[in-house]
């Protein structure tokens, strides 16, 4: 079964002349286990998507299955409840709280579930280590690199044992070795942790990390490719060029 | 032509054999998935070098096939890999297949042109993914030369997809486009009663 099914996905932003249709009937399904990024031109709609599957904004019309769950019929609580448990966020610029150190930033999740501080604290640690971050778990943000920055705010998702991590331009801020990086980790979520990774990026570099590549333009999906199979070829226009000659 | 000069450079190194040649172009090159060069095209490479004396054969060492024999550079040899080394490399960026699958399908009514573009990037994604792929697993202390020429061959590729990105954007234009002016101009003497006799 596939993690995310996505059907007939449709988002409206305004109405009436100033509608604007930022995906139309999207159809999608993702299996578990895949690092599954998605491109497109500025405005087609890639980060709309990311935000409907991950519940952050509820869609006009059609559904998001998560595990076979609709989301778009939760209410708010029930949403909340299943972002928190299922769902890691990562984010282009890090949100990440500036007051806090390291292993405190990585831990709230927990605290804030009701995890007691340091159990909390245990598990940030476990999660920064395997982000190289052990010797900086005392840093506060203004004191990391942008990089590190962003293996902080991967540590804090992954602290709560989500199955999917929803990414927005997750090396949008970094520079090209930073990215590499980052986008490393990422795969390794999915080839060491098995977790599924969806991520939005208009980087190729990052992009090609990914097993699958899927397309947007203008709120439509235009193409959704695998990195390891072959191209369907448009073989009937041919065939019917081949007979009319 | 590459090869060439190359087995010269690596003979201006130390004297080898036929079959240490090829192992050693191999391994240069960064792999026979990277660059395969069967033995024939090493040895048919070597014996043109000996007759045109870049190469000799040890005195020592004549053995029956190439493969068995120790070549060494001669003072020719040297200098024509000097002046290759010392030559700027180019290609030729403005000699791209795909570009004539593109112009050749704007007046092709049974081509769909965008589907091309896809089909290309596709192509240009595996590669990368491959690529990406391939350079994660090696390690940046030790084999940080191949890593150099992955890390080419990523960039490229990225300018490529970025390049198909740009032609996308525009592609509604560039079909609008009128097909390139054909110079129909006859070579050599103009035939007597030809149609095209009468042109200049």
């Amino acid at each position: 079964m596939a993690i995310i099914e996505v059907k007939d996905l449709t988002k409206i932003y305004g109405n009436g002349d100033n509608a604007v249709r930022a995906l139309d009937s999207i159809n999608l399904s993702i299996e578990e286990g895949k690092f599954v990024a998605v491109m497109g031109p500025s405005g087609c709609g890639k980060s709309t998507l990311l935000h409907l599957i991950g519940g952050l904004d509820r869609p006009t019309s059609g559904s998001v299955m998560i595990e076979g769950k609709d989301i778009a019929k939760m209410k708010d609580d029930q949403l909340t409840e299943l972002r928190r448990r299922k769902m890691g966020f990562i984010f282009q610029f890090f949100n990440l709280i500036p007051v806090l150190n390291a292993a405190e930033n990585a831990a709230l999740p927990l605290i804030l579930d009701g995890v007691k501080q340091e159990r909390a604290k245990a598990r940030a640690m476990e999660w920064l280590q395997k982000n190289q971050l052990g010797d900086r778990s005392t840093h506060r943000p203004d004191e990391l690199s942008g990089g590190q920055q962003q293996r902080v705010a991967i540590a804090r998702a992954m602290i709560s044992n989500p199955l999917i991590i929803l990414a927005d331009e997750p090396t949008g801020n970094l520079d090209t070795r930073s990215g590499d990086e980052i986008a490393s980790v990422l795969r390794s979520l999915v080839s060491d942790w098995g977790r599924t990774v969806l991520m939005v990026t208009h980087d190729p570099r990052i992009a090609a990390y990914a097993d699958r590549i899927i397309f947007l333009k203008d709120g439509k999906i235009v193409d959704d490719t695998l990195m390891s199979s072959d191209a369907p070829e448009n073989a009937r226009r041919l065939k019917e060029k081949v007979e009319s000659l | 032509m590459t090869v060439r000069h190359s087995l010269l450079g690596l003979l201006a190194q130390q004297p080898r054999y036929g079959y240490e040649l090829r192992a050693a172009f191999t391994a240069l090159a960064g792999g026979s998935d990277n660059w395969n060069v069967t033995p024939a095209q090493i040895y048919t490479t070597l014996n043109r070098m000996l007759e045109s004396g870049l190469v000799e054969i040890e005195p020592s060492d004549n053995g029956s096939t190439s493969e068995k024999r120790k070549f060494h550079i001669t003072p020719a040899g040297l200098e024509e890999f000097n002046r290759w080394l010392l030559t700027d490399v180019r290609d030729e960026p403005q000699q791209d297949a795909f570009y004539l699958k593109l112009m050749l399908s704007r007046h092709l009514d049974f081509v769909d042109t965008s589907r091309l573009i896809q089909i290309q990037r596709n192509g240009l994604y595996r590669d990368l993914h491959r690529i990406t792929q391939a350079r994660e697993k090696l390690d940046q202390r030790t084999d940080l030369a191949r890593i150099m020429i992955m890390d080419k061959a990523i960039m490229h590729l990225e300018a490529d997809l970025r390049w198909l990105d740009m032609v996308e954007s525009r592609l509604d234009e560039v079909v609008k486009q009128p097909p390139p002016e054909v110079c129909l101009r006859p070579r050599g003497r103009p035939q007597k009663n030809s149609p095209g006799s009468d042109r200049q």
